[in-house]
Formats: C-alpha cells, sequence, structure tokens
C-alpha cells in the first residue's frame, strides 16, 4: 500500500514521463487492438464472403476464339436458349448457384457510336430452394431498354423517351449511373427484343452462373468444370473474376501490411518506455540514494519503478482497448472492407491487453530498474 | 558506538584505481560527537558513507553498535541502517513529490499509523516545521528543507547521525541552527559524526580528526 502511495505521488509529480510512457502504451495496444478487431472480423468475413459468394462462372459456346472473347468481351458464336433450362435441370443436385443468366450480347452501331447490346433474360432462373435476391439490378420487360451513361451523355435522352433502336420503338425505362467500365456504352434489352434486333431467335452467347458452389469438397472450379463437361459438353467454362476477390486481395494486402507493421510498434513503443523509464531513473538517483540511506533494501526500490511501470501498464492497456475498439468500429469498415455490423468488440483482448502491456511495461523498466539499485549510492548520493 | 579497524576503500574507475580512504582507524563512543575534517576529495563522504554501512570497505572491519557490519549483506545492512543510521546530506535530499510530513514519514517505511504520524509531528515541532507539514520541499527556504531532513533522520529513533557537510548550503544564522540540533540530539544520548568545514561545532566536539588523502592526519596544521 505505502510503495503503491508513493508510485501514485510520484507519478502526479512528474506527469510529462507518466504521459508521454502512457502513450506509448496507448498507442501499442491501440494499434494491436485496432488490427486484431478488425482483422478478426476481416477473415470472417472474407469466409462468409468465400462461403457465399463461392464462384462466378460464365458458360460460352465452346468454339469461342478466346483471344478474340477477351479482346471484345463476348462470343462471337452462340448457343440455343434452352441450354440454360438444361443446365438448370441437371446441375441441381451437383452445383449449387444463386443465378443463372441467359444473355446475348453484341457489338452494334447505333446513331453513329459502337455500342454494345445485351438482352438478359427477363427473369433470373433461380433454382428451387434457394432464397431469391435480385442479382441484376433491374429486370428487363419487353419494349423497354436501359441505356448506358455514356450514350445518355451523347444522345441526351431521358427516362420515359422513345428510342429507336434498328428500326424498332423501344421506350427509355432508365438512365444508367455512371459505372466506370463498358457497362456505359451498353444498351440493356429484353432477350427476346434483342434477339429479334440481330435476326438471333432463341439463340443467346453466354450463361452467367454466378455464386457457384459444389456440394463436395475439393477445388470447386474444377469440379464444376467437370460436370459442366457431362451436362453441357457445347458449353465452355470460364471464371468471373468476382469483385469480392478484389476486395478479399485488398484486405490480404492490408494484412501483410499490418503483420510487418505490429512488430515495428511493439519495437518502438518498447524502447521509447525504456528511454523514459531510464531518464526516470536518471532523475531519481538521489531519490535512489536517499531510499537506501534511511533502510530502504534493493526490491522495494526496485518495486518503486516496476511497480511504476506496471500502472502504466494497466491504465495504457484499458485506455488502448477502448481507442483501438472505437477505431475499428468506425475505421475498420473503409480500411478492411468489412460491413460495420460485423466488427463488434473483442472483450477477450481486454483481457489480454490488460495481461501483456503490464508485462510488456515491466519488461521494458526492467533494466533502468536494475541500473536503479544496483547503482552506487557513493555516486547517486554525490553531492554536486 | 563506532569502530573502523584498517579501514579502506578503493574505486576502480576504468583501469585506474582510486584509494578514497585507507587505513582508517577509529573509535567513536556512544553519546560522543566527532567533527570531520578534511580538503575536498580527502575521502571525508566516502568515510561517512562506509561508516553508514551505504558502502563496504575494500579491506577492514567496520563495527557499529556491536555489530560488524562490514560482513553483512545488502539486506542486511538496509534493515541495520534504518533501525540504527540517520544520514543528513549536504543537498538536504528530500523527495520533490512528497510534502514536509511525507518526508519524515519516509523513514519509517512511508506507514501511516497514528504512532508514527505522532512521532513525525512531534518532531517537526521540535525543528520549528509545524506550520510546513503540507508543504513540498521546492516552497521551503533552504533552512527550513535541512530541518526537515534532521527530522527525517531522527525519524527512527537512530542511534547514530551521520552528517555529510549539513551546513554546506545555509546562512549562518540556519548552520548555527542545524549544529544545535545536532548537539541536541547528542545530549539526549546519540553519537554524532559531522563532516563540516565551518567552527561552530567544534564547541560541541569530542573528537575531531582530519582527513588528507584518504588518510587521518594526527596535526593537521603541518603539510
Ligand atoms: N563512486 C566513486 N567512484 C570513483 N571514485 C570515487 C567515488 N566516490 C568517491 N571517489 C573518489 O574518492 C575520493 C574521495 O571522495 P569523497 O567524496 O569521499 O571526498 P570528500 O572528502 O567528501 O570531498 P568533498 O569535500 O568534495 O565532498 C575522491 O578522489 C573521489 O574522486
Ligand atoms: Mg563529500
Amino acid at each position: 500500500m505505502s510503495t503503491l502511495l508513493l508510485i501514485l505521488k510520484e507519478i502526479t509529480h512528474r506527469e510529462y514521463n507518466f504521459v508521454l510512457s502512457l502513450l506509448a502504451v496507448v498507442t501499442a495496444v491501440a494499434v494491436y487492438v485496432a488490427f486484431f478487431t478488425s482483422a478478426q472480423d476481416s477473415q470472417r468475413e472474407t469466409t462468409r464472403l468465400m462461403r457465399d459468394i463461392g464462384y462466378n462462372l460464365r458458360i460460352i459456346p465452346k468454339e469461342t476464339d478466346m483471344i478474340k472473347f477477351w479482346e471484345t468481351g463476348f462470343s462471337d458464336y452462340t448457343m440455343p436458349e434452352d441450354y440454360v433450362l438444361r443446365f438448370a435441370e441437371k446441375t441441381q443436385d451437383e452445383i449449387q448457384y444463386r443465378h443463372l443468366l441467359a444473355t446475348l450480347q453484341q457489338k452494334v452501331t447505333w446513331q453513329g457510336m459502337e455500342v454494345l447490346l445485351t438482352g438478359i433474360a427477363a427473369k433470373e432462373v433461380v433454382p428451387k430452394g434457394v432464397v431469391e435476391s435480385s442479382m441484376i439490378p433491374f429486370a428487363v420487360e419487353p419494349g423497354k431498354v436501359y441505356l448506358g451513361y455514356e450514350l445518355v451523355q451523347k444522345t441526351g435522352v431521358k427516362n420515359g423517351d422513345m428510342v429507336d433502336l434498328f428500326g424498332k420503338p423501344f421506350q427509355v425505362a432508365s438512365c444508367l449511373p455512371e459505372t466506370g467500365s463498358d457497362d456505359d456504352i451498353r444498351i440493356y434489352g429484353h432477350l427476346k427484343d434483342i434477339q429479334s434486333i440481330l435476326n438471333l431467335d432463341g439463340r443467346i452467347n453466354e450463361i452467367q452462373a454466378l455464386e457457384c458452389l459444389c456440394k463436395e469438397p475439393g477445388d470447386p472450379l474444377d469440379r464444376l468444370r467437370s460436370q459442366l463437361e457431362q451436362v453441357l459438353p457445347e458449353g465452355k467454362v470460364i471464371q468471373l473474376k468476382a469483385i469480392s476477390d478484389a476486395r478479399r486481395e485488398q484486405r490480404f494486402m492490408l494484412e501483410r501490411f499490418f503483420a510487418r507493421l505490429l512488430p515495428l510498434v511493439l519495437v518502438g513503443c518498447a524502447i521509447w518506455i525504456g528511454a523514459l523509464a531510464f531518464l526516470n531513473v536518471r532523475e531519481r538517483r538521489f531519490e535512489i540514494g536517499v531510499l537506501r540511506a534511511l533502510g530502504y533494501g534493493s526490491f522495494r526500490i526496485a518495486a518503486l519503478f516496476l511497480g511504476k511501470a506496471i500502472i502504466i501498464g494497466l491504465i495504457g492497456a484499458a485506455i488502448g482497448f477502448f481507442l483501438g475498439t472505437a477505431f475499428a468500429m468506425s475505421f475498420g469498415p473503409q480500411v478492411f472492407k468489412v460491413t460495420a455490423k460485423s466488427i463488434r468488440p473483442i472483450y477477450s483482448l481486454l483481457t489480454w491487453s490488460l495481461l501483456v502491456a503490464p508485462t510488456f511495461t515491466a519488461l521494458s523498466s526492467f533494466i533502468p530498474a536494475v541500473v536503479a539499485v544496483t547503482e552506487d549510492p557513493a555516486v547517486t548520493l554525490r553531492e554536486e | 558506538m563506532v569502530l573502523l579497524e584498517n579501514v579502506s576503500k578503493t574505486f576502480r574507475v576504468g583501469r585506474n584505481e582510486v584509494r578514497a580512504i585507507h587505513n582508517i582507524n577509529l573509535h567513536v563512543r556512544q553519546g560522543e560527537f566527532l567533527v570531520v575534517r578534511g580538503p575536498s576529495g580527502s575521502g571525508k563522504s566516502t568515510l561517512l558513507l562506509t561508516i553508514g554501512g551505504m558502502m563496504r570497505p575494500t579491506t577492514g572491519r567496520v563495527t557499529v553498535n556491536n555489530q560488524e557490519i562490514s560482513a553483512m549483506n545488502e539486506l542486511e545492512r538496509a534493515q541495520f541502517r534504518a533501525k540504527n543510521i540517520g544520514f543528513v546530506f549536504q543537498m538536504f535530499h528530500l523527495i520533490p513529490y512528497l510534502n514536509v510530513l511525507e518526508n519524515v514519514l519516509l523513514a519509517s517505511g512511508f506507514e501511516r499509523n497514528a504512532e508514527s504520524s505522532e512521532r513525525a509531528r512531534e518532531l517537526l515541532k521540535n525543528l520549528g516545521l509545524s506550520h510546513r507539514e503540507f508543504h513540498k520541499p521546492a516552497e521551503l527556504s533552504a533552512g527550513e528543507k535541512q530541518r526537515t531532513a534532521i527530522a527525517r533522520a531522527l525519524m527512527n529513533r537512530p542511534s547514530i547521525l551521520l552528517a555529510d557537510e549539513p551546513t554546506g548550503n545555509l546562512d549562518p544564522e540556519n548552520a548555527e541552527e542545524v549544529i544545535r540540533h545536532l548537539h541536541e540530539f547528542q545530549r539526549e544520548g546519540g553519537t554524532v559524526i559531522v563532516v563540516t568545514h565551518g567552527h561552530s561545532a567544534d564547541q560541541y566536539a569530542n573528537q575531531i580528526v582530519f582527513l588528507r588523502g584518504g588518510e587521518i592526519v594526527e596535526n593537521p596544521s603541518s603539510t
């Protein structure tokens, strides 16, 4: 009790030393807590995304020239529309997916511009037993079109205007916002309408199977490919890189960055605390000498310094935990691209902080404390 | 009582050896007043710290109150000091973050029981510091600081008081008062060993020793 009182009185007397040491602990703990709070959630979220989204697949006609495909973004060849139904019927037991979308697209010249004309099936084919959720942002009705951003800019049409598409009138259902992709030069229409415009009745050139999953374990893409080989020998499967992949990649990069940063923060704070403890010892040399003269043993003198370090560790851990958690809650969703809902305080980290931080500060102050008790009183009490 | 037999203390600084005190033989009986004099660097502080058990002599034997402290380990010497010895320094060495009363209580292990509080207050009263109990050292005059340090040294009712130039930073009046308090302690049966350059303590001295180059010289006037 008396040692504690001495420590507290010293702390309030030399508040700068205390506040600066505290700052180091708060920084270290906050960085760790913020990272683990966000990153654990981020990992959980990543697995959730992987589980839920699975693979986005594009099925295109087998004879497609892939060089041209990647250049233009669509296949020159077509396949019968009812392949979608075949796929839906035959694959249900082996492959799960959320959405199955039949599309027909081609590049055409419209009003002097090169545009992508895309017909999509009015409805997604949603397999039985799957909760319906809309992947495509709109359902296209016959006789209506959606115009990409650039096309709207060039033509100046508005919602509800009538436009002419290769001799047929269509109503503009919506002018789409800017996407920064080739969707900006796209005209979406009902699959049937586009088929008739392009004289390709009953034909499509791509099936998109979104959020595919294999029921069996193993490499899902390989299994999907071999399954499709049997169901749709006329098709070729390619993987559509999902947005979630990019996000996951970004998260992994961030985690790698933090993984390198964390030890540096730790070492930096250890040096910081050690240096401050050392300065504190230097400043209190005569005090150590006096305590010796008054009959205080080395253990009790060391306890003054280590006790102070432990107090700094405990207070720093508590503040650091709440700061780090608050940081993770407010910035984690942006930094780690996870939903805010998934970030919750991890209270076990508080327990850990309260255990680890005082140990850490005590170790950082250990050498200065040893210096303090082993210093020759003839030096510490030297009258200058 | 204090008995030094062939006591030497040599410091090692890098490769050099500094002989701080050499072959000291000294006997101070209980209740005596000893004045130690000598030029700077002659080993006065080293002598005092050795008697107080703050450092062990390199050779020789130090016996205080019939206990050979030169043979004790660190912890034993600390405990011995707490019970038997009071220190007073030139620079006062008060703890800046404790008030006057707390500085005095520090000597009793900072235990704040009624008995030690009463003892501390009584000492402060005798030293004319009752009105300063709750002041921090920074708010005190030099004389008040040194009197606080004396109260702290007397707190545990030591039998020996070791004072290293206690008047070195005081004006003559305050110096006089400090010496008077040392004498007071002696009159009550305590042993006083004081290092001082002034002569105001001479009137109370049973013994005056003169140090030069770490050795006691019998006739200080002869070089
Ligand atoms: N811890 C130490 N390490 C090395 N040398 C020391 C140490 N303490 C004292 N000395 C040396 O021992 C000698 C005696 O020092 P001491 O402090 O005892 O002298 P002093 O008589 O008290 O001097 P002053 O009047 O200046 O206080 C000096 O030469 C000093 O430099
Ligand atoms: Mg000296």
